[in-house]
Formats: C-alpha cells, sequence, structure tokens
C-alpha cells in the first residue's frame, strides 16, 4: 500500500509550552490508525496541525494528494483549498458540531457550495446519495438538527466529511460522546464505508477498548511525545513503553474475575 | 435488621412537558442490599438517573412520582423517604447524611469560589454539631483517605487549581465524610481519562470495603460494571429488563437487550459475532418492553420477550 501521508519532527507550542515536541510518524493508504492519549497529551493539536487549522512552528506534514506529493505546512490558504476536499474531519461533540439554524440539505451542500462543484440538481442527487449511504432516510434532508438524535447527527457529520469523497478522514473523539450502542453502530457504519470508499482514518480517541478493535496501528502521545507506535495487536500485547503499560493497565476488564490493578504513576519511568 | 438498605417499590415517574407526558420511569422496583455495590445499567434516556434523583428527592417540580422508597438505616426506624413532606427534618438526614451523591463533572459539582477544604468541612457543619475546628479536622482526615497528598495546603486551594482526577476525589471526601450508609455515585468517571478513572474505581471499591456502605453506581460502561459492582440492575426505556448478580449479567445474560449490550462493547467479543448487527436487537427488546418482570431464580430476574 501506498503512503499517504507522512509527518517529520512536527512540532507546536502554545506561549512557551511545547505542546507537541518533534513528532514524526506515517500513514500508509486505506489503513485506520489511532492516537491516544491522556487529555493535554496533545493528540489535538497535532491533528489541527496536520490539518492546518493551525500552523506547526517547525516539521513537515507531507501529503500525497491525487496531484502528488504536496507539503502542507508550506501551502498557502488558497493553495490548501483543493487539498481540503481530500481531507476532511469528523468532530467530537455532535450537537455543537451542526449548525441548529441550517437544515441537513443545507449543511450537506455547504462543502460542495464552497468548492464550487455541481449544479443545484447534482447537489441535491448527491445529498440524498450521502445520505442513503449513512442510513438516513431521505426525509432527513428538509430537517433541522434538532429533530435527530445523538447517533443520527453524528451520521450527518459523517455525511457532510464525506461528500467532497476525501481520502483522509480525520475522527477527533467521534464516537466517545455516544451511548455503547450507537457507537458500535457507527464503528460499523465508519468500517462499512471505509471498505467501500478506501478511505485511510485518523482516529484520535482516549477509549483504549476502541482503538483496539477499530484501529490497524496505533500511536501513543504523552506530554506531547510520541512515546510508542506499532501495529494495534503489537502495540497492545507486548506494550515497550511504561505509559503504555499504565494505559493498558487502566481498561476494567468485563471479567469480575480480573480485578483493575492500574500501575502507580509514580513507580514508572515515564519521561 | 434486614439485607436491605434501600427498597425501592413500583416506583413511577412522568413528567409534564410541553408535548405532554413523558413516562420516565415505569414500576420500577429494587433493592440495594447492605454493604454491597449494585449497578443500574441503560443507555441515556433510560431512567438511570431520575432513579437515584428520587432517592434523593431531586426531581424538579413538572415530575410525578408515584410508588414507594423507603430507606432502613442501621440502627434507626425506617424512612418512607418517597411519602415525607419537603420540610420534614427527615428528609434532610437522608440528603447528604445518610445518602450522599457524586456527580458526573467534578468542575460543576464544587463551588468555584469557597476552597476545598471549607466545601469538604460545610458538609460536616451541616449535619453534627461540631465546631469549625474539628470539622476542618475531620475533612483533613477524608480527604488524606482519598489519596490526596500534603492535605493542609490543598485544602487552602480553590478547584480551579486542583486536576479533574483531584477534583473528584474531593467530592468523594465530600460525600463521604458524614459516614452516608448509601453513596450513589452518577456516572463519576465518564469525564476523566482512563488512568484516572482506573484510580477512582479502585478507590472507590477499596473505600466501600473498609467503611463496609453501599453504594448505589450509575454507568453505561459494562467494563466499569464488572470491576465495581456485586449485583447488576439493566434498564431499558424506564424499566428493568433484567437484575441479577454481576457474573450472571456478564457471563450468561438472558434479555437481548443484555446482550445486545454487551455485543456492542468494544472489544473481542463483537469481533466473533460480526453481522449481528445492535439495531435489530435493540427492536427485539423494544417489542418485550410490555411484558412482565419474572424472577428465574433467588437472585435473577428478567423481562419475558418476544423472541
Amino acid at each position: 500500500m501506498n503512503q499517504l501521508l507522512s509527518v517529520n519532527g512536527l512540532c507546536k507550542s502554545y506561549s512557551e509550552q511545547m505542546v507537541v515536541r518533534s513528532v514524526s510518524f506515517d500513514i500508509r493508504e486505506s489503513s485506520t490508525v489511532g492516537i491516544v492519549g491522556e487529555s493535554g497529551s496533545g493528540k489535538t493539536t497535532l491533528v489541527k496541525s496536520i490539518l492546518r487549522a493551525i500552523k506547526p512552528d517547525a516539521g513537515s506534514v507531507r501529503y500525497h494528494s491525487r496531484a502528488g506529493w504536496k507539503n502542507l505546512d508550506q501551502l498557502s490558504s488558497k493553495d490548501l483549498l483543493p487539498l481540503r476536499r481530500e481531507i476532511q474531519m469528523i468532530f467530537q461533540d455532535p450537537f455543537a458540531s451542526l449548525n441548529p439554524r441550517m437544515t441537513v440539505q443545507a449543511i450537506l451542500e455547504e462543502p460542495l457550495n464552497i468548492h464550487k462543484m455541481g449544479n443545484s440538481t447534482w447537489r441535491k442527487q448527491r445529498v440524498a446519495e450521502m445520505l442513503q449511504r449513512v442510513q438516513l432516510d431521505a426525509s432527513s434532508a428538509g430537517r433541522f438538527p434538532h429533530a435527530f438524535s445523538g447517533g443520527q447527527r453524528q451520521r450527518i457529520g459523517i455525511a457532510r466529511a464525506l461528500i467532497l469523497e476525501p481520502r483522509l478522514v480525520v475522527c477527533d473523539e467521534s464516537v466517545s460522546a455516544l451511548d455503547v450502542s450507537v457507537q458500535a453502530q457507527i464503528l460499523d457504519l465508519l468500517n462499512d464505508l471505509q471498505k467501500d470508499l478506501g478511505l485511510t482514518y485518523l482516529f484520535v480517541a482516549h477509549d483504549l477498548s476502541v482503538v483496539r478493535e477499530f484501529c490497524d496501528e496505533v500511536l501513543v502521545m504523552y506530554k506531547g511525545r510520541l512515546v510508542e507506535q506499532g501495529a494495534t495487536k503489537q502495540v497492545f500485547d507486548k506494550p515497550q513503553h511504561d505509559y503504555t503499560r499504565l494505559l493498558l493497565s487502566a481498561i476494567p476488564s468485563l471479567n469480575p474475575d480480573e480485578p483493575l490493578q492500574p500501575l502507580d504513576r509514580k513507580l514508572l519511568d515515564l519521561d | 435488621m434486614s439485607d436491605c438498605l434501600l427498597s425501592i417499590n413500583d416506583l413511577s415517574v412522568v413528567f409534564k412537558t410541553e408535548f405532554g407526558f413523558v413516562q420516565a420511569l415505569d414500576q420500577v422496583s429494587f433493592n440495594v442490599p447492605r454493604e454491597s455495590v449494585t449497578a443500574l445499567v441503560g443507555e441515556s434516556g433510560s431512567g438511570k438517573s431520575v432513579t437515584s434523583n428520587s432517592i434523593m428527592r431531586l426531581l424538579p417540580s413538572n415530575a410525578k412520582c408515584v410508588g414507594g422508597i423507603t430507606m432502613y438505616p442501621a440502627n434507626a426506624d425506617p424512612i418512607p423517604i418517597s411519602s415525607l413532606k419537603p420540610k420534614d427534618a427527615r428528609l434532610r438526614r437522608v440528603r447528604g447524611e445518610l445518602v450522599s451523591m457524586v456527580f458526573q463533572d467534578p468542575m460543576t459539582a464544587l463551588s468555584p469560589v469557597h476552597r476545598i477544604g471549607d466545601q469538604v468541612a460545610e458538609a460536616i457543619l451541616c449535619h453534627r454539631k461540631v465546631n469549625n475546628k474539628t470539622a476542618w479536622n475531620e475533612a483533613a482526615t477524608m480527604l488524606t483517605r482519598v489519596g490526596i497528598p500534603d492535605v493542609q495546603q490543598k485544602m487552602r486551594m480553590y478547584p480551579f487549581e486542583f486536576s479533574g482526577g483531584m477534583r473528584q476525589r474531593a467530592i468523594i471526601a465530600m460525600a463521604l465524610v458524614c459516614n452516608p450508609q448509601l453513596l450513589i455515585c452518577d456516572e463519576p468517571t465518564t469525564a476523566l481519562d482512563v488512568t484516572v478513572q482506573a484510580e477512582i474505581l479502585v478507590l472507590i471499591k477499596s473505600l466501600q470495603k473498609s467503611l463496609k456502605n453501599s453504594v448505589l453506581f450509575i454507568t453505561h460502561d459494562l467494563g466499569v460494571v464488572a470491576q465495581v459492582a456485586d449485583r447488576v440492575v439493566i434498564m431499558y426505556n424506564g424499566q428493568i429488563v433484567e437484575e441479577g448478580s454481576v457474573r450472571k449479567i456478564l457471563g450468561t445474560p438472558e434479555h437481548p437487550y443484555t446482550r445486545h449490550l454487551l455485543t456492542s462493547f468494544p472489544g473481542a467479543q463483537r469481533k466473533q459475532q460480526s453481522g449481528s448487527r445492535p439495531g435489530n436487537l435493540k427492536k427485539a427488546a423494544a417489542t418485550g418492553a410490555d411484558t412482565e418482570l419474572i424472577w428465574t431464580s433467588a437472585d435473577h430476574r428478567v423481562r419475558r420477550y418476544i423472541q
């Protein structure tokens, strides 16, 4: 499989505070890469720098677009616009991420309008296709976000991200606000969409059991550093870094006879 | 003295809203045994929090509540919580002294403008006739017990100076400082990181063992249930669908909704049964919702369902 994204020595600090410290990793096409770490470990800052929602201080983000390799960190916002079609994001909070005053039709059409794609008939048709893809009723198009449940809103968010046919989709805690049963349905949907459309996911999460099930590779972040990366099975079965061990020891088992014995943070060599 | 600390009998709660009546609880009955942890499990909207708020009599004024909630405190007369008048002195005893709560969001549960030490000591001063100094010292002892280091210095700090895990520890201290016989934990770890969650769960469990109180633990995370609970009550749509020991419920669940919850749990089991779409099972549970709850053995009951 081809490489899709290559991050090299990425750094970002907010007023003297280093939030991301020299992070490097690669993502292969059509794979799912999970980023885990506690709050404040720099996960969100890292993905925001990749998306160029913020400008990184140092390091490079190279992306293999349909038109060849591009340096995302160097491009001006005008040159970035065509690439934004290829990299999309699904947000955490299905309530905050949809404009309450826009209909679903308008929400889903907006990305097409921004990129000046098609005429209005085509756009309508595309919205209908997308709603079907995320298993929402065609009549949803005329309704406002408040008429939907959390899981349905998340489906709208997914449809909005996918309507531009992106190749890389960044999911920032996209299932953590959902109930477990709804979460399972959304994960199934993301899996099906990946199979059909050949998507690549960068999946930020703090729930390790979700990452274990959903991701091919895992990046573990701690205090802005990448402390461990590898295939999911490898990382979960044979963790190398103490922080990964601490994270794994904190997963509550479904078996009542396997009591939780979290490692003591103070006894570990974390830095 | 019976083994039962709290008994809920045919509790139904209806909310009057501008869109009509909403039935939040439908004839919910279960017991909370002494010195054990009972978990109340269900998705959002299943009625978990309404149940716990009914125990504290914290329902809003548009709620109509029918049914009986009786508490059997050790060495005291039973208290019919559901029929107490709002001004009854016993209600004040129930809230905070006999029953106390730990909430989901540690920042909203603490006052931002009072020092941690004063907030914990206030809980003692509200319920017992002691002077400020004794209350402060007892607060210090309890804060040490929940694992807060340099306690005298930390007690003079404000909530914003604490991390999320430390705040939740302070709230647990505040809840336990009057030695309540029932501690209600309403999703106490949902807002916390997984490593902090593990520490708090271990803390709640070990305090329950040493203080010998009962805990009613509300959650939707079955991993958490497996780690802390002795008994499990599964709720769906305002009704109990299954109740039993933690081993029975997680090992050999009988109701399709319970099985559906278990298969939704991210992990090994779902991989093996890929193809079982949770959505279909949910409908199976919903169609069984009108049928009665029957005891299958002395400590397990399940709502009958249509297969």
